[in-house]
């Protein structure tokens, strides 16, 4: 049982980055194949479709930032050894990884979908490219503001 | 199976299909060679130039080269099956009318001419098994169906019932391909097909003073409105349609044939009626990213297009009144 704080954190920390990854990879699976359809037809949309179809992207780049903070506060990254954590702590953690393991791959499937949209939109109305980013940055909001709340509950839990 | 790509593409193809401002403006050219050099930018010029100026075969080719195009994307090749399967049914239709002909005695009666690229079946293979009477490969209750024409042939010699018979067949084949797809969207337009044919059954039949015992036959099973209740529409005034419909979303298609006083317009105007109502059924799937019946929604868009292109160049050809010619413009895109 001795362990058992550090693993449930680093548990935490895997399911941040694996969950909101799994949700980008998803997110920009959709808004490539969308981007591949559109590129048969007009191939001289490249540089739209890219912009759109990295968007559900940032997600897994969330998850990522808050292993790193989690490693970092378990001192994993330095090479000095692990801090000693209760079983408290190492639950403290794990559900502070939690909105942006959740809400990150939530969202990001829900970008990507409506990325896949907007590329469509853009296919018939390339002046639209402004409105078209808008569009799926609105499920970003979601995504920032789990990242926030992962964050601040990080910076919450007292360790070593 | 994910429709993102196909969907996708299918905006990008969207964008090539030619409006009904460009056909006004094609009909507005001096002589059929200024209506060609017009297409001279859009996708018929190549087959036009491959077959010799003939704007028929040109069309058709057209409509061919998209299906083929499609199926290599779509992922559900039961979805151009539905759009295609009429086209098998015609077919079989001109095949068994030549022989019919033939076997009364007309050494003229073989229309090979007539028979349509576009169908599922290749038409040279559907012309030998029937002419071999080797039916049994045939898909759509085909294999069934073509003795039951030459049963039925035999013992009335009236085409019209065989074609009847053809078309209630087309019609359950439709359903059954659209069933089998489990996409309730496109069963729903499948249903608003049969409506469509039977309500331009109606109409015609009214003006032939037909009555509902008698027209029964003529209705096809397998619609939104029941064939029996679309029978009984000839024993009502055609102005009371509308009203009887009202609960249904073809009512608004009657809405041309109350307003025409001229015959012969006012039928064209709902067949042209009918034709956008089957595209505006399907029109939802335009506000969707990955609906499969938008590749029904754009065959059917194409096939607008071409059929604008064909009374545009008709019009042109024949130096016929251009107001009625745009009058039978469907508003495809």
């Amino acid at each position: 049982m001795e362990h058992l704080g550090l693993s449930l954190a680093l548990f935490g920390a895997a399911l941040a980055a694996a969950l909101a990854g799994i949700g980008s990879a998803i997110g920009i699976g959709v808004a490539g194949g969308a981007a591949a359809g559109v590129m048969t037809e007009d191939p001289n949309k490249f540089g739209s479709c890219l912009i759109l179809q990295a968007l559900p992207g940032t997600q897994g780049i969330y998850g990522l930032l808050i292993a790193f903070f989690v490693l970092n506060k378990l001192g994993l990254l330095g090479g000095g050894g692990a801090v000693a954590l209760t079983w408290n702590q190492g639950l403290q953690i794990l559900a502070s990884c939690l909105p942006i393991a959740v809400v990150g791959w939530y969202s990001a499937i829900w970008q990507g979908k409506t990325s896949a949209a907007s590329i469509q939109m853009i296919s018939k109305k390339p002046e639209a490219m402004g409105k078209a980013i808008i569009l799926p940055a609105m499920v970003e909001t979601y995504a920032v503001l789990a990242l926030l709340t992962s964050i601040l509950m990080l910076m919450g839990v007292q360790v070593g | 199976m994910s429709y993102v790509y196909t969907v996708a593409r299918l905006r990008g193809m969207e964008n090539h299909i030619l409006d009904t401002a460009f056909f006004s403006r094609l009909m507005d050219s001096a002589g059929i060679d200024d209506a060609l050099k017009a297409l001279g930018e859009t996708s018929y010029s190549q087959w036009i130039s491959q077959n010799g100026g003939n704007f028929d075969k040109a069309i058709d080719s057209e409509m061919l080269a998209t299906c083929e195009e499609l199926k290599t994307f779509v992922p559900d090749k039961e979805l151009l099956d539905i759009f295609r399967l009429p086209y098998d049914f015609h077919n079989v239709k001109v095949l068994l009318k030549g022989l019919f002909k033939v076997r009364g005695g007309e050494s003229e009666g073989r229309r090979y001419d007539l028979l349509s690229k576009l169908g599922t079946i290749d038409a040279e293979e559907l012309t030998n098994a029937i002419e071999t009477e080797e039916y049994g490969f045939l898909p759509y209750g085909l294999t069934d169906l073509i003795p039951q024409c030459w049963q039925l042939w035999d013992a009335t010699k009236n085409a019209q019932a065989v074609e009847l018979l053809i078309d209630h067949q087309m019609f359950r084949a439709m359903l059954g391909v659209a069933e089998g797809l489990k996409m309730p969207e496109i069963v729903q337009w499948v249903k608003s097909r049969i409506d469509a044919e039977n309500l331009r059954s109606a109409v015609r039949l009214s003006r032939m003073k037909y009555d509902s015992t008698k027209a029964l036959p003529f209705f096809h099973d397998g619609g939104n409105i029941r064939a029996d209740d679309m029978a009984r529409l000839l024993n009502e005034p055609q102005e009371t349609w509308s009203r009887l419909l009202s609960h249904t979303d073809i009512a608004g298609v009657l809405g041309a044939l109350q307003e025409s006083g001229d015959m012969k317009a006012a039928l064209s105007d709902v067949s042209k009626s009918l034709d956008d109502y089957l595209i505006r059924v399907l029109d939802g799937a335009k506000y969707s990213m990955d609906a499969p019946a938008n590749v029904l929604l754009y065959l059917l868009t194409k096939e607008a297009e071409t059929r604008n292109m064909r009374v545009a160049l008709v019009c042109v050809a024949g130096g016929l009144d251009r107001e009625f010619g745009r009058r039978l413009l469907s508003n495809g895109r």
